[in-house]
């Protein structure tokens, strides 16, 4: 073997390695080198010390940081997200894990009381630099945890909310999270979670040294000219799917990833309708007041009436979570009812 | 000839096992998605409380709740299929493992940790508002206990007298937290003191203590005297839900825990130490494990929800007459 062959090889090994990386351990390593360079981090939460996260995503954090900076919590989610408040206005910055989002009902208060409101309370003079990293999306679990709720924290003012969809933007959307000033909810998916870099379609490869991507930056991850597809988080994956079949059947398909619900980049989104004339948006969130419509209006808002020949919306259509697959699977959009939706665009005006 | 006291203690406890191993094989048949929680290794609890219990009481279990459901009287077949996610199920198949409801048997429960209580608490005010003489039973793990529903739920019962008992299963373990590093009281139950309400602590792997304690506790709420917290001490012999990893204690440990502490090996001893023969016994357990059998290959054949019918039951007009 030549030289240069030998060199090549080595780097894909190396890149092979790093595309066997589970998710949560690109996760994890996004916080110990944030936790690395910044003394105040401070982590929070349930399981999140001694057995790593119940997906991993604190893994090796306590062995290396110590037990005051991650700290295991009992089920007292009220009292340790008032916690992270404190620590906040103490001068730390709290990463806070609830460890499904499903569980914010009883905590919300302090996250949307205090943590959300308090830096315009103060009339900006008291910063939340808080994460409150959890995990939501539907794995078959049924009504209580299976939600993604990204729809909530939105409509309540103050709260930064991401849920990215592939390794290479957890890693650097968690890094600035953990450096935002503000409160970030960072919503990953459990879906997700399950996976190894190279299960990803899109963006599997993470560099291994620290890096942010902005917050609030849509990203187009397939070009397409007939419809334009705005959606986050695990349905990505779905929509990507989704696509590649419209493509067999002769329908282009430019999908984005919104990766953050605020800010929520509109313009990125809009650009790309004004091509297609037509918006689909897809959302694994409950469909009423919440995404699909804000997004579309504001795209509609941009563009003006009558600018879109077409605009569609699929989300879970008001209805808590079924335990039953069969439901399931016709509630929670999936790349076969995306598919579904895609067509029937398609052949509309 | 009908079971002595022992013998239907033993009975219920292997009841309440073939029906969790019933699960576990139904999960291996893919007929249930998502977490299951099963209780294998706490069954001395679930047939220590089904004696006291009474049609009326109430009882607001977790999401580790099959015994429970079981000891409150919810008929088994729906339960199963109802984990099994089926249109026959106690709740139609929406509800799922963690959230079986059934209002005939006043039996509910959650899949959040610590919502239990502040529900029994409700039953609790309804049954002493109407002069009724039934108890409400909320049911919590230990890691339940750090919760502030808990607290709330214990401040208002004890003000009021209001007859609540809450049940304690403390296996130790909150998925990996152990309660010895968060708990700032060596038990739950001496926490009552701070309540003005009554503590007691069971060996919660001896059916016989469990079911005289909870009996002394159901006595004491029923008689108007305020609530109760019963804390029964027990191991969990699988991982938090099926497929935990469990990372967080040795294989060996686990071990160490299914053969010191199995409450049925440990009943089963003490009944034939008291001149049991070992072949009824084991008619006993042969009887439960082939009744469960059936059970689940009868259970397979019902049909799934029809999709179309994914949004039905939000309202009480999408309901049935
Ligand atoms: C409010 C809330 N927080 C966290 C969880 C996740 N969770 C489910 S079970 C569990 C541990 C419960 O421990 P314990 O109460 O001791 O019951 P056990 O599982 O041991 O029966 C946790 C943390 C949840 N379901 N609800």
């Amino acid at each position: 073997m030549s030289a240069p062959d030998r060199i090549n090889d080595r780097i894909n090994d190396r890149i092979n390695d790093r595309l066997a990386m589970p998710l949560p351990a690109t996760i994890a390593e996004a916080i110990a080198l944030e936790m690395e360079r910044d003394p105040a981090i401070v982590c929070v939460g349930e399981d999140i010390g001694r057995a790593g996260g119940v997906f991993g995503t604190t893994r090796g954090l306590q062995e290396r940081f110590g037990r005051d900076r991650v700290l295991d919590a009992p089920i007292a989610e009220m009292g340790f997200t008032g916690m992270g408040v404190g620590l906040a206005q103490a001068g730390m910055r709290p990463l806070i894990e609830i460890m499904f989002v499903d569980f914010v009902g009883v905590c919300l208060e302090q996250m949307y009381n205090a943590a959300a409101k308090i830096p315009y309370m103060s009339g900006g003079r008291q910063r939340m630099p808080i994460v409150f990293k959890t995990a939501g999306g539907c794995i078959g679990s049924a009504a209580q945890h299976s939600q993604c709720l990204w729809g909530l924290f939105a409509h309540l003012p103050g709260f930064k909310v991401v849920a990215p969809c592939n390794p290479h933007d957890h890693k650097g959307l968690m890094a600035a999270a953990l450096r935002s000033d503000d409160p970030v909810v960072f919503i990953e998916h459990k879906a997700l979670l399950l996976q190894k870099g190279r299960d990803f379609r899109h963006h599997p490869d993470v560099p291994a040294e620290a890096y942010t991507l902005p917050i609030g930056q849509a990203a187009v991850v397939r070009e397409g000219s007939d419809v334009t597809l705005a959606t986050l988080s695990a349905t990505v994956e779905h929509a990507l799917a989704a696509a590649e079949e419209l493509a067999g059947e002769g329908v282009s398909v430019e999908v984005i990833d919104l990766r953050s619900v605020v800010p929520l980049d509109t313009a990125t989104v809009a650009e790309s309708a004004a091509r297609t004339g037509r918006l689909l948006v897809v959302d694994e969130d409950y469909l009423s007041f919440g995404l699909s419509a804000e997004l579309t209006l504001r795209v509609i808002e941009a563009l003006g009436h009558g600018a879109l020949r077409q605009t569609a919306r699929l989300a879970v259509p008001d209805v808590p979570i079924p335990a039953a697959l069969s439901l399931e699977r016709a509630v929670v959009p999936n790349a076969a009812l995306i598919a579904e939706r895609l067509r029937a665009m398609a052949k509309g005006a | 000839m009908s079971d002595t006291v022992q013998q239907t203690r033993f009975r219920r406890m292997l009841a309440m096992r073939a029906f969790d191993e019933a699960c576990l094989d139904a999960l291996r048949r893919k007929a249930i998605h998502g977490e299951l929680h099963v209780g294998l290794g706490q069954e001395a609890i679930g047939a220590g409380m089904a004696e006291a219990l009474r049609p009326e009481d109430a009882v607001v279990s977790t999401h580790r709740n099959h015994f429970h459901a079981l000891a409150k009287g919810v008929d088994r077949r729906a339960l199963l299929a109802e984990i099994c996610e089926r249109e026959g199920g106690l709740c139609r198949g929406r509800g799922g493992h963690m959230h079986p409801f059934d209002p005939d048997t006043n039996f509910s429960a959650t899949g959040i940790v610590g919502a239990s209580l502040p529900v029994a608490l409700g039953y609790a005010h309804a049954f002493a508002m109407r002069g009724e003489s039934a108890v409400a039973v909320g049911v919590t793990g230990d890691g339940g206990s750090h919760t502030g529903g808990f607290h709330e739920a214990m401040v208002m019962a004890a003000a009021r007298k209001l007859p609540m008992v809450v049940l304690v299963e403390n296996n130790a373990l909150a998925i990996s937290v152990q309660f010895s590093e968060v708990s700032p009281t060596d038990t739950v139950a001496e926490r009552a003191a701070a309540y003005g309400a009554r503590g007691l602590h069971v060996d919660g792997t001896d059916v016989d203590a469990v079911a005289d304690s909870f009996a002394t506790a159901m006595a004491h709420a029923r008689d108007g005297c305020g609530p109760v917290i019963v804390e029964a001490t027990c191991h969990r012999f699988r991982g938090h839900f099926e497929g935990d990893p469990e990372g967080y204690r040795p294989r060996a440990e686990r071990q160490r825990l299914r053969d010191s502490f199995d409450p049925i090996t440990l009943y089963r001893a003490r009944l034939e130490a008291g001149g049991a023969d070992p072949a009824a016994l084991d008619a006993i357990a042969a009887e439960e494990k082939a009744a469960m059998k059936a059970l689940l290959a009868e259970v397979l054949e019902m049909d799934m929800p029809d999709p179309a019918e994914a949004l039905r039951y939000r309202f009480t007009e999408e309901a049935p007459a």
